[in-house]
């Protein structure tokens, strides 16, 4: 990771900027929506430490000098899957790219979720994103 | 229904005040199959876009408007290694890729 933001320093002109945006290191939150109210049903449960090293290797390429840092903002992020086939598509090769464990769970909880409502629901998954600028030095 | 990723624009809101995006040169690594690089184009930037997925790049080739054709350029890349030389961007951005 260090590496690849040595390479976009290179490629970089002087002062330009490096925008780092991907979710922040939380679980996603999995609900459905019913007109305009969400209720949670399930938290995805994940392995973030990919995520806390692409942090630390942004400090390391501060720290040594490449950037300095700009605007940050953080903010929710909604993914409108769908219905229950959806879903389980959507989680089956989010697990599977993932590395994690099956979270079949979590699909039965959304399938009850749907069963028990009295109105049409989609499924709606929200996590955060955080976007970091850096400026290049020199 | 295809699933919608940020149909509410957040992302979009949140890209807008970053920088000076009309004319600039981005790289935008991780691109995917071209979801964010649109955004990008649609705020004025000329934008080459990289993904080590080739099948990805062939999606965002296909579903690119053609009122953006002469704005993006999609290439099979990784950021490990940047074909590009040294000082050619004005703003590199990694998109959920870093």
């Amino acid at each position: 990771m260090v590496h690849a933001l040595q390479e976009a320093h290179r490629v970089l002109r002087p002062h330009g900027l490096l925008i780092d945006l991907r979710p922040a290191p939380a679980h996603r939150r999995v609900g459905l929506q019913r007109g305009r109210r969400w209720t949670i049903v399930g938290t995805t449960k994940e392995d973030l430490s990919d995520d806390h090293s692409a942090n630390q290797a942004v400090k390391t390429a501060i720290g040594r000098g490449l950037f300095r840092r700009g605007l940050y903002d953080r903010f929710e992020l909604k993914r409108h899957v769908g219905g229950l086939s959806a879903f389980r598509a959507w989680l089956e090769d989010f697990v599977l790219r993932s590395g994690l464990p099956s979270h079949a769970w979590l699909v039965d909880r959304v399938a009850a979720g749907l069963a028990g409502g009295s109105t049409w629901a989609t499924v709606v998954v929200r996590g955060p994103l955080e976007l970091r600028v850096l400026r290049k030095r020199g | 229904m295809p699933i919608r990723i940020d149909p509410e624009e957040v992302e979009f809101r949140a890209l807008k005040p970053a920088a000076s995006w009309r004319g600039a040169r981005v790289l935008e690594i991780g691109c995917g199959d071209g979801r964010l690089t649109r955004r990008l184009a649609r705020l004025g930037a000329q934008v080459i876009a990289i993904d080590p997925d080739r099948n990805a790049i062939r999606s965002a080739r296909r579903t690119l408007p053609k009122s953006y054709a002469g704005q993006v350029r999609y290439a099979v890349g990784t950021a490990g290694r940047l074909e590009f030389p040294a000082r050619s961007f004005d703003i590199v951005v990694f998109a959920w890729s870093l």
